[in-house]
């Protein structure tokens, strides 16, 4: 773990807590767009952060985000609507085997949240951050990651450790 | 008033109408590299669909679908919009191509000043029926038309105004935005080719009047569209007289369509898919409510049209197939409907239901014939030339039809015209002015070219006529 | 092939900046960072944060976000200005590119959706590459949704513009990927489809290849007699198109020819055409003497089977091309054709493959109509049971009998249609044919077929019954209502059978009056079980999809749960195919009529015409590449990957004369999803614009404190 990370982990106890939220660019980032646009409010301890598919993103990148002191993530699909073949099935599998190692490192699986938004899915959009939101509220900020345990010899987690 | 001469050449194409068939075609002739105008008559694109929940038969959320093509057309190059804006005369001119004369109705907002940042409407006194909103919502007098409208630019009712300046004082933009002073804008220019794709208006709930549409629980299925849109009025599906949540919804199909009564003796060819689908949505929204579709004929002909049908039965939505005769209020608001069951005991019955969707039909838009010599059919949509071959040819050379404006459709069919419709303008555009990138100006016109030259450039026939 | 190169008309006007950056200038400059003349890429940052006239700045301390900026690493200049997107705004990032040679320009500002182009267009205007441009967007996921928290909303401001800053170090000049065009479409399939598609792209100045895999033009429209709703014949109408395909010399037509093999892609696809021999040419002067010597009797496909031809035949008088043709399918090669004409047949020939190079293929496939099993209502157990497109050639004047409506000799005195015959077919009421799946999709055509059907045999035979069992009356179309009005204002008597029971036809006790009953349950008189008595029925058959197996194997096209070729998406791209420069038009897509077909061939034609419109095709370079020196050649991209031809395994020279399994992403079929990346163990393949280690840029600075202010008076 680099400096930037352990510093991350040891402010844990205190800190305000991170949100991080993965969105597609054809339903969700516009969906989020319409929220603001609509001026409904919400923490904003919420970073968006925008990308093709959500389908990309390898198991050990939400490690990654964790370890470094993401306290929550929220996926924003497209879910059925997704624009690529096959990819909505293929992200809930990742996301399947990214709960495994979440156990295996004592993450609480809540942390980790796959839903869709649509482009104008703002109360939806308002309703899974306020749902978040209190995971976090229970949870508080993540502190440093445990011990890898039996999913350790999944490529993937050789690949975040 | 701009009495400038036309230029020659401002635009290649002009499109009337900026609905998804409108921008389809302008989207696919800027591909092309021609250089395409697009007049809206509302103050945003995206037509009748942007305001749809979800579509049929794949449930994609409409506005997710709307938007993209809204926004590539918005950031073409080749791509003008004028919203707000209305065709005042569209002429053959004697060189070939249009005259156009085009009316920017004032929005009292200067567009190129204004960032859509929402302050003037917040600051608005005024509260109106929002006709987005199938005037379920309500609406400032100063305002942006809807969340996705491109441009994000607000407009001022003038009908609604109270001149109390508010916008004005709280508009952030040097100078600012808010212009009380501004006058129409009358503009002229030259066009190669045209395209209407001025779509359709539905048939008023209140057409029928054995129906009462002007019961406030008797609704149009556009506005059901807004009801089951995640931004919709209310932001679920309440009925409108008192709030109250429905728990036994009727669709009266062919409300406006199939009706000699009504001088519309065709079918719609949407009416049955949307109500399947909202039916379904609402199920899904009410999992407590009896949702009856009345019928005569259900029309699922679309491709995955039948299976989404099917779906629906298995889900639980009941189908009768009846004449609706007459639809009455009673005084808690609930509607009773008096239905010829037109198979089984072929009964009478007098079912009660809580909310009334009227699957409205679609009839014509704005009509073209105020700004342009096209010929229409009996049933009010333009006639097509040749409505075997080239469905969106019209009679006239070097205007096309394209979408709902030639007749009812669907989304799906819709798409497909509207780039059927940008294929006859290449074809016609390279025989007229030639294809875009070997562009010699002057260009000979059709008009000047003999019947032999015509047909060794395998010109339309009409042209010989026209 | 495949090249990535600059587009030309933006190839910048200036090269890559390098030596003093000179004097900075601006009212709102802030800060200066460090001015090292060594900087690498990424090292001299331009970051821009919008007021949007309050709507950012009222709740965003804009002026503390570009401070903290400024003081980033690599951060050349940040400033605040009023309006980024008016000119002003834009001028300032074009004139710091050039005077302090910027190599990446942040905008925070509104969502990107609103200006990422505008701004991608000014840093092209100052020469640099338009991906090295990122947008932050600070207003509708800042301002707008957390107005009431001045100090949080500007935190967050600050990490969100840092994000940006973290993964614009790490930004690549990207180029359009490029594919040489050729500037040919082959068009697969000359029925109204395919004519139409052949002659709208050669209009748009494409040339054409239209292929026919029998040897005469038309489809299956030319069999229909008259069409709906302009009840005008069919074979003139087609012709029309014909003729005009005829006359375009931009249009190569090739009859009696399949396509056999197809490899590349979008832009050039090489395709091996196969021609049998017509086995007729101009030569032949008596071709009424080589048919009648000719001893081959085979059913006539154009009378649907009703009457038969021979193996050396042509269909119809009007059939192009005019010269007839050997069915080789059926031709003994007696050589009985050859004795009688004398000249201009040769019996001996062979197929032959030749390959052309095109830029697009258009699939005009058609659609088959549904065969009934046999004894499905009675079909082919009866004679007196036939399908709507042979009532259709026992209706047209060119038909078997002149157009005469006799059933074996005798006028029927009552014939019974029957709709949906193969189509709205449901598990456990219908039975699928033997091998087949149920075809549960509506045909859509043939409710408006049959009716005019039944208004034309009531028209001609008044003393004539005609009874129509139907399930609901489709007559969607313009113009369409209008038959089924007539149909009762004529007297055709409607029955309307449940969803869930089928009429039956059965053969009446000897000695009734008629030969067949049609037995079915009612629903518009009270469910009542009525007996129909018929000398005729008429099966209202669907469409199915075409065998197109050898297509779909070739081009990798899927087909749809319906049997038929599937679009990317029904709204948004419903004429084009999951495979780039593969397009569909007409009933190859689903069943559709002649409005429709022709409809979907121009759309159709002008996509691919379009695509082609350049000398090279130019796609999005979001696309995902592969780091070939951390690539182990594990295969699992290719195996996750749902786009054929997007990514394979080839050799590639590791060392000199050492070979190794790498993957290959083909730019032009690649999607830019990444389900490649996250499937890739070794990190070796990313989405370009969209990598890794740029979003791990962005964790690392959402998630890390900003620099220490330093103790320097910074001018508001």
């Amino acid at each position: 773990m680099t400096d930037v990370a352990t510093s991350a982990v040891l402010e844990s106890a205190t800190r305000p807590t991170r949100m991080l939220v993965i969105a597609t660019l054809l339903c969700s980032y516009p969906g989020i767009d319409a929220t603001g646009q609509a001026h409904m409010e919400y923490p904003p301890n919420t970073y968006v952060i925008p990308t093709p598919d959500p389908v990309m993103f390898p198991e050990s990148f939400y490690l990654y985000c964790f370890e470094r002191g993401v306290d929550a993530i929220l996926i924003a699909s497209c879910g059925t609507d997704s624009p690529y073949k096959g990819s909505f099935d293929q992200l809930a599998k990742q996301i399947d085997r990214t709960y495994a190692l979440m156990r295996a490192r004592d993450i609480d699986i809540r942390r980790l949240k796959l839903t869709a938004i649509c482009s104008v899915c703002t109360k939806a959009f308002i309703k899974e951050i306020a749902d978040m939101e209190k995971v976090l509220d229970d949870l508080g900020p993540i502190g440093p990651i445990g011990p890898v345990g039996p999913a350790a010899d999944d490529p993937a987690a050789e690949v975040a450790a | 008033m701009s009495t400038a001469v036309p230029q020659a050449n401002d635009y290649d194409v002009l499109v009337v109408g900026g609905g998804i068939a409108g921008l389809q075609t302008a989207l696919d002739l800027a591909d092309r590299g021609r250089k395409v105008l697009i007049v809206e008559k509302e103050p945003s694109i995206g037509g009748k669909m942007i305001a749809l929940s979800k579509v049929f038969p794949t449930m994609d959320c409409a506005s997710c679908i709307t938007t993209p093509r809204m926004s590539s057309a918005a950031h073409h190059d080749n791509v003008d919009i004028w919203v707000y804006s209305e065709v005042d005369q569209l002429q053959p001119s004697d060189g070939g191509g249009f005259d156009a004369t085009i009316t920017r109705k004032a929005t009292y907002v200067d567009e190129d000043v204004c960032i859509g940042c929402r302050l003037c409407e917040y600051a608005c006194p005024v509260d109106v029926p929002h006709e987005f909103e199938g005037n379920m919502g309500v609406r400032r007098a100063v305002y942006i038309p809807f969340g996705t409208a491109i441009p994000q630019n607000a407009i001022i009712n003038a009908d609604d105004c109270i001149f109390c300046g508010k916008c004005e004082k709280v508009c952030p933009t040097t100078p600012t935005a808010i212009d009380f002073a501004q006058l129409p804008r009358t503009e002229q220019l030259h066009f190669d080719a045209a395209v209407l794709a001025t779509g359709y208006q539905t048939t008023p709930v209140d057409a029928k009047a054995e129906y009462h549409g002007e019961a406030s629980n008797v609704i149009g299925g556009l506005d059901m569209e807004r009801l089951l849109s995640p931004n919709g009025p209310y932001g679920r599906v309440l009925r409108p007289s008192d709030g109250k949540i429905p728990d036994r919804v009727a669709y009266v199909q062919c409300a406006g369509s199939r009706d000699e009564t009504l001088g519309v003796p065709y079918c719609s060819r949407v009416c049955c898919m949307y109500a399947i689908k909202q039916a379904m949505l609402l199920a899904g929204a009410l999992p407590l409510a009896d949702i009856t579709i009345y019928y005569m004929d259900i029309r699922a002909f679309g491709k995955g049209y039948e299976q989404f049908y099917q779906t629906a039965r298995a889900m639980g939505i009941e189908f009768v197939k009846a004449k609706v005769a007459r639809i009455d209020e009673e005084a808690d608001g609930d509607l009773k409907l008096r239905i010829e069951r037109m198979e089984g005991d072929g009964s009478v019955d007098e079912p009660l239901h809580d909310l009334v969707v009227l699957s409205v039909g679609m009839r014509p838009g704005t009509d073209p014939r105020s700004f342009v010599g096209v010929d229409l059919d009996s049933d009010g949509f333009i006639a097509p030339a040749d409505p075997k071959l080239d469905t969106t040819l019209t009679r006239m050379p070097g205007l096309f039809a394209t979408g709902t404006a030639i007749g009812p459709k669907d989304i799906v069919d819709s798409v497909v015209e509207a780039s059927a419709a940008a294929a006859k303008v290449e074809g016609y555009l390279a025989v007229t002015t030639g294809p875009r990138t070997q562009r010699a100006k002057p260009f000979v016109s059709v008009r000047e070219m003999g019947p032999d030259e015509l047909a060794a450039a395998g010109v339309l026939e009409e042209v010989h006529h026209g | 092939m495949v090249s990535q190169e600059w587009p030309a008309a933006e190839q910048p006007d200036c090269p890559e900046p390098a030596g003093d950056p000179g004097p900075v200038t601006g009212s709102d400059q802030i800060d200066l960072g460090a001015s090292d003349s060594n900087a690498g890429p990424g090292e001299r940052l331009g970051v821009y944060v919008c007021h949007c006239g309050g709507n950012i700045s009222d709740v965003v301390d804009v002026d503390h976000v570009a401070d903290v900026l400024s003081r980033e690493e690599g951060v050349t200049i940040a400033r605040h200005v009023a309006f980024m997107c008016s000119d002003e705004g834009q001028q300032k990032i074009t004139e710091d590119i050039k005077e302090l040679k910027l190599d990446r320009v942040i905008v925070a500002a509104c969502t990107p959706s609103l200006h990422e182009t505008t701004f991608r267009k000014a840093v092209i205007r100052a020469g640099m590459n338009p991906y090295l441009f990122l947008p932050a967007n600070i207003r509708e996921q800042v301002s707008w949704a957390h107005p009431h928290d001045t100090k949080a909303a500007t935190d967050k401001a600050v990490s969100i513009v840092r994000a940006a800053v973290g993964k614009s170090r790490l930004l690549e000049p990207l180029q359009a990927v490029r594919v040489d065009a050729v500037h040919r479409i082959l068009v697969v399939g000359a029925g109204v489809a395919g004519l139409r598609a052949a002659l709208d792209t050669a209009a748009m100045g494409q040339a054409v290849t239209l292929i026919e895999k029998s040897p005469f033009l038309g489809g299956r429209s030319m069999m229909l007699g008259t069409v709906y709703p302009t009840d005008e014949p069919a074979v003139p109408l087609v012709r029309r198109l014909i003729d005009e395909v005829m006359a375009d010399e931009r249009i190569e037509v090739r009859t009696c020819t399949r396509l056999t093999a197809l490899t590349g892609f979008l832009g050039d696809f090489s395709v091996t055409l196969t021609t049998e021999p017509r086995g007729v040419d101009a030569a032949l002067t008596d071709a009424a003497a080589a048919m009648a010597a000719c001893p081959t009797i085979v059913p006539d496909e154009f009378q649907a089977a009703l009457t038969t031809r021979k193996a050396f035949y042509k269909p119809h008088p009007e059939a192009v091309p005019e010269l007839p043709a050997i069915d080789w399918a059926n031709c003994t090669r007696c050589g009985e054709c050859v004795l009688a004409a004398g000249a201009g047949i040769e019996i001996d020939g062979v197929p032959e493959d030749e390959v052309i190079e095109v830029g697009a293929v258009i699939v005009a496939t058609g659609y088959d109509h549904y065969e009934p099993a046999e004894g499905e209502y009675g079909y082919k157990t009866s004679e007196r049971v036939i399908t709507l497109p042979q009532l259709e050639r026992l209706l047209d004047p060119e038909g078997p009998t002149a157009g005469k409506l006799l059933i074996d000799g005798t006028t029927p005195r009552s014939v019974a249609f029957i709709h949906c015959v193969g189509s709205r077919q449901i598990a456990g009421v219908d039975e699928p044919k033997p091998g087949c799946e149920l075809n549960e999709y509506c045909s859509r055509v043939c409710c408006t077929a049959t009716l005019q059907a039944t208004n034309e045999v009531r028209r001609r035979l008044p003393d004539t019954a005609v009874y129509d069992l139907y399930r609901d009356i489709r007559t969607y179309q313009k113009e369409q209502e209008r038959y089924y009005v007539q149909a009762s204002k004529l007297g055709v008597r409607f029955l309307r059978f449940d969803e869930m029971s089928r009429p039956q036809v059965l053969p009446a006790d000897p000695g009734d009056d008629y030969p067949l009953i049609v037995r079915v349950t009612d629903t518009l008189t009270f469910g009542a079980e009525l007996e129909v008595p018929a000398d005729l029925v008429v099966l209202g058959v669907g469409m199915e999809p075409r065998d197109v197996s050898d297509i779909v194997d070739m081009t990798k096209n899927p087909v749809g749960n319906d049997g038929f070729l599937l679009e990317v998406h029904p709204k948004l791209r419903p004429v084009e195919t999951a495979i780039p420069g593969i397009y569909l038009a007409g009933a190859s897509q689903g069943p559709k009529d002649i409005t429709e077909s022709t409809s979907s061939a121009s759309a159709a034609s002008v996509k691919a015409a379009t695509v082609l419109a350049k000398d090279y095709v130019e796609m999005e370079p979001f696309v995902a590449r592969v780091d070939l020196s951390r690539c182990t050649g594990a295969g699992t991209c290719v195996e996750v990957c749902q786009y054929d031809g997007a990514i394979s395994m080839t050799e590639v020279e590791v060392e000199e004369g050492v070979f190794a399994a790498k993957a290959y992403v083909n730019p032009v079929a690649c999607v830019g999803c990444g389900a490649c990346v996250a499937a890739c163990a070794s990190e070796a393949i990313d989405v370009q614009g969209w990598e890794m280690d740029q979003y791990r840029a962005m964790i690392d600075a959402l998630t890390s404190s900003p620099p220490e202010a330093v103790a320097v008076e910074v001018p508001a």
